[in-house]
């Protein structure tokens, strides 16, 4: 990563990070929508294996960030490095196929498909059939259905969701649009995801599901960015925390530190 | 246990498609030996307008991507094929090829270019370029002939068969049909069909969800629209050498909007649809210009304009999704194959 890496500092244990264990390094990024400054000079790194979550109220640029991150929306100021790639102006489709995936805030399902066929369109990376291939239903056609099958299978029993595989995903809760919508995000194989609110409307049994999915999937080396505004969920998952308020980075730290932390407290969290 | 019963109905629902293909050539092979040449050649209409149709519903049912063009990329292929054949000599089958070749490029130049804009602009440059078309041709009269047109183009031979007439054309025309159609459905079932469809914004996708999923939508809208180019221009060119004569009136906008009413009346979920809107479309132009002229003296006019906007009215009133919505999943269900 072409980044001053001297001044990267894992979060929780304030040692600095070598350039090859970092993943994501977001440097200066300012945003503006119009007149509203949406996100000012925000940077953070991630070291590979993390979790970062990132909280702040309602309008404090979260879902902003995460999306310029995926390339949804266009760098204005600042830099954003991933592996060894600078993304701004990189197409999202291009930056998923560096390694980063998002699921989106309403998850975005899409719903003229089975719950098995969104989980394969998920693994559209992993297929090489063309439009010839596939329309002459060619061996190396036939060869990636049966394979991106298999893989988008196993990704739904990840999330234990194997039973309603054939269904449409309307008829699902929306906890298990959302564990259909990680699924289909993880059969892309990206090394980072990326996950916008992804407990909000979650039932408490589904949040520990979440959650278990969640370390469980640190456990196998995936690097996770957690954007969310239930910071008590937060607090015991994440390695590293930041704050945001208004488009500022407030706070940076453990989620003790944050917890501790008395701007954070004023901000947002409050003294109760 | 679940997952096996599933992957083997999906297995029987291919199998189950392929033998519907088969019946339906079967049917299609047998039709014209009971008929006589007038209803012949309305089946070589049928045909071609569900060349043009198939790719229309891939284009708009599955990419989500509307036109209402398409009669250029048509006349794009039957000029070509009138041009090249009448004032250079060339095989009829290579100007076939040459002319989908142009369409192809034609139609990937234009997607290029606008595709990085969003909405409904596939429309109006599809618009456009018809528009673009029609006055060329008339206006370009050393090659094209103007408003008159071309004429004595030569037939498609091959193999010592002369499709000039209509009873062999009708096999030509039906059996390019049957291959498009399959070539289609294998699309429809695979993972680029599940591809345009998840950046379908009209039906149920997402171009977002889409792009973080490493799909470049814009590149897919390009070669979905090239394909429909193709199969119009494949139709055009057919159609050139079958009627003999080609003229600008034909590729003018009431054939692009012809070809939508067809999609959306037989359904924009499944290729089959086009069979199914190509044939009661043609079915009720051919009864209209046998019946108006018994019951209204002296009516002149494309009046079956009006019935197919009545036709087109009720089908979104009471068939959203197509008279294909009234059959069963051997026509309309999309799964994973394997």
């Amino acid at each position: 990563m072409k980044t001053d890496s001297a001044v990267v500092k894992d979060a929780v244990t304030s040692k600095k990070v070598a350039p090859d264990k970092l993943l994501l390094k977001v440097e200066d990024v300012s945003m503006r929508f119009g007149v509203l400054a949406v996100l000012k000079r925000v940077s953070f790194s991630v070291p590979k294996g993390n979790i970062l979550v990132i909280i702040g109220p309602n309008g404090a640029g979260k879902s902003t960030l995460l999306k310029l991150i995926s390339g949804l929306l266009s760098l204005q100021e600042g830099e954003i490095w991933f592996k060894q790639h600078r993304l701004s102006k990189i197409p999202p489709h291009r930056i998923s196929s560096l390694g980063i995936t998002q699921l989106l805030q309403d998850v975005q399902l899409f719903s003229s498909m089975s719950v098995i066929e969104n989980i394969m369109v998920g693994c559209h990376l992993r297929t090489r059939a063309g439009f010839l291939s596939a329309g002459l239903k060619l061996p190396q056609a036939q060869a990636d259905e049966q394979r991106i099958l298999k893989r988008a299978m196993s990704k739904l029993s990840l999330v234990g969701l194997e039973q309603k595989a054939w269904g449409n995903p309307v008829g699902l809760s929306w906890g298990q649009q959302k564990l259909v919508g990680l699924a289909r995000a993880l059969a892309t194989g990206s090394d980072l995801l990326l996950l916008d609110e992804p407990y909000s409307g979650l039932l408490a049994d589904e949040i520990d599901k979440l959650n278990q999915l969640i370390l469980q999937l640190q456990r196998q080396g995936m690097t996770i960015l957690i954007v969310e505004h239930l910071t008590d969920v937060l607090m015991g998952i994440g390695n590293q925390v930041i704050v945001l308020d208004y488009g500022e980075k407030i706070a940076e730290g453990t989620p003790d530190e944050i917890q501790r932390n008395k701007r954070v407290i004023d901000a947002y969290l409050g003294s109760g | 246990m679940n997952a096996f019963r599933e992957i083997s109905s999906k297995i029987s629902a291919v199998k189950l498609q392929n033998r519907v293909i088969a019946l339906f050539a079967l049917v299609m092979m047998t039709i014209p030996l009971g008929i006589g040449p007038y209803p012949i050649s309305a089946m070589v209409d049928v045909g071609l307008y569900s060349i043009v149709t198939i790719g229309i519903i891939l284009l708009m049912g599955f990419a989500g991507q509307i036109s209402i063009g398409h009669a250029a990329f048509f006349g794009i292929g039957a000029y070509t094929s009138a041009i090249l054949t009448t004032h250079y000599q060339f095989s009829p089958w290579l100007a076939l090829f040459l002319g989908a070749a142009l369409s192809g490029g034609i139609a990937a130049a234009i997607g290029r270019a606008m595709f990085r804009l969003h909405g409904l602009m596939l429309a109006g440059i599809t618009l456009a370029l018809n528009l673009v078309f029609y006055h060329l041709v008339c206006s370009m009269i050393g090659l094209t002939g103007g408003a008159m047109g071309l004429i004595n183009i030569p037939p498609l031979i091959l193999g010592g068969l002369n499709f000039s007439r209509s009873f062999l054309t009708y096999y030509m025309v039906w059996i390019i049909a049957i291959v498009i159609l399959g070539f289609s459905l294998n699309l429809a079932n695979s993972q680029v069909g599940r591809t345009l469809r998840s950046m379908n914004t009209h039906a149920g996708g997402s171009e977002d969800a889409a792009q973080v999923l490493g799909i470049n939508v814009n590149s897919y809208k390009v070669q979905i629209l090239v394909l429909s180019a193709v199969y119009a221009s494949i139709a055009g060119s057919i159609y050139a050498h079958h009627a003999r004569v080609v003229e600008p009136g034909t590729f003018f906008i009431p054939f692009s909007v012809m070809v939508v009413i067809m999609a959306v009346l037989g359904g924009l979920r499944s290729p089959w649809g086009a069979f199914l809107g190509a044939g009661l479309m043609i079915g009720v132009r051919e009864f209209l210009w046998e019946v108006m002229p018994v019951f209204v003296t002296g009516v002149t006019g494309a009046y079956e304009l009006i019935a197919y906007g009545v036709i087109l009215i009720l089908a979104l009133l009471f068939l959203p999704r197509g008279l294909i919505s009234l059959f069963g999943r051997a026509f309309t269900k999309r799964r994973a194959t394997v």
